[in-house]
């Protein structure tokens, strides 16, 4: 199986372990998949999509993870969900959009919902569904937990 | 904060999807250095997130590889080249490079050049307008000494 491929039962603990400098071409072997998929999660249209993959790839940032002090994988993840939401952020300065949070609905799933994809800070989410930051954060925690469980 | 609290207070997991503030971030970061349960646990949530998120993995278009690798290669370049040029001018401050690509088949000129071209362009009407107007004049006046002539010979 690539490593590209989803990986179907936990992940290989090399690839949360230190190496040494990669390229850019090589972070984007293993990682692009997963990267796309995040981006997709917040920019559904596929050419956007591709335009914000290309530039977390060619990103000089990229390099900064290589002396980020957890894993590459999780600086992937922040930096793809940073240029999405840059994206969708200029997007929405152009055309906006109605108001996506139409339900008081503070489930793990909607507040993850919220604040990875929509773009929205815990804050935010905690003042639009009436909650607390506090409950906010641990609502992270019960969504990877609940996903763990499942 | 005690380890359990700081776990199940979701501290964590936005850190590591990027959504905690600097506060956070630094608390995250002093408490991992300063307890190993804390950081093996911080290990299996980046484990489960990165599961998380291959789950939705996506294969991108092999076309966008090729892009990447152009991308990548061109700023490794660009930073070579500021690098060269930053020894260069230390060494030669007078000296100065200015990078120019053209990649279409059209000159430029000034602007000026506009009024130029218009003037050189109706004076040239006006030149050839006038020897047209000279050529026949002549022309007609030779027919006329010519036919002058004629008529002078004949009553002669």
């Amino acid at each position: 199986m690539s490593e590209l491929e989803p990986q179907q039962n936990g992940v290989d603990r090399q690839a949360l372990t230190k190496q040494g400098p990669m390229t850019s071409l090589e972070v984007y072997d293993k990682y692009g998949a997963m990267a796309y998929g995040i981006v997709l999660q917040i920019l559904p249209q596929v050419h956007l999509a591709q335009e914000v993959l290309v530039s977390v790839f060619s990103s000089p940032q990229l390099q900064a993870c290589n002396s980020y002090p957890f894993s590459f994988a999780a600086c992937i993840i922040k930096l793809a969900r940073a240029k999405a939401v840059e994206a969708k952020r200029k997007i929405m300065a152009i055309a906006p959009a109605a108001d996506s949070i139409t339900e008081t609905d503070a489930s793990p799933q909607q507040i993850f919902e919220l604040s990875f994809c929509q773009g929205f800070t815990p804050e935010e989410v905690a003042g639009k569904l009436n909650i607390s930051k506090s409950e906010v954060l641990r609502s992270f925690h019960e969504y990877f937990k609940l996903y763990r469980n499942a | 904060m005690g380890t359990q609290d700081l776990i199940e207070s979701g501290i964590l997991e936005a850190h590591i999807l990027g959504l905690a503030n600097q506060e956070e971030q630094e608390l995250v970061k002093q408490m991992v250095d300063e307890n190993q349960e804390l950081a093996d646990y911080l290990v299996d949530i980046e484990t489960d997130i990165m599961r998380h998120f291959n789950g939705s993995a996506v294969l991108p278009p092999s076309k966008l590889r090729e892009i990447i690798h152009l991308r990548s290669r061109e700023s490794q370049q660009k930073g070579k080249h500021n690098f060269n040029n930053k020894n260069t001018q230390d060494n030669r401050n007078s000296t100065k490079y200015l990078d120019v690509e053209v990649n279409d088949t059209h000159i430029k000129v000034h602007k000026f050049w506009r009024p130029a071209f218009v003037a050189v362009f109706i004076l040239s009407k006006i030149f050839l307008i006038t020897g047209l107007y000279y050529y026949f004049k002549t022309v007609n006046q030779d027919q006329q000494i010519e036919k002058l002539k004629i008529e002078m010979q004949q009553i002669k």
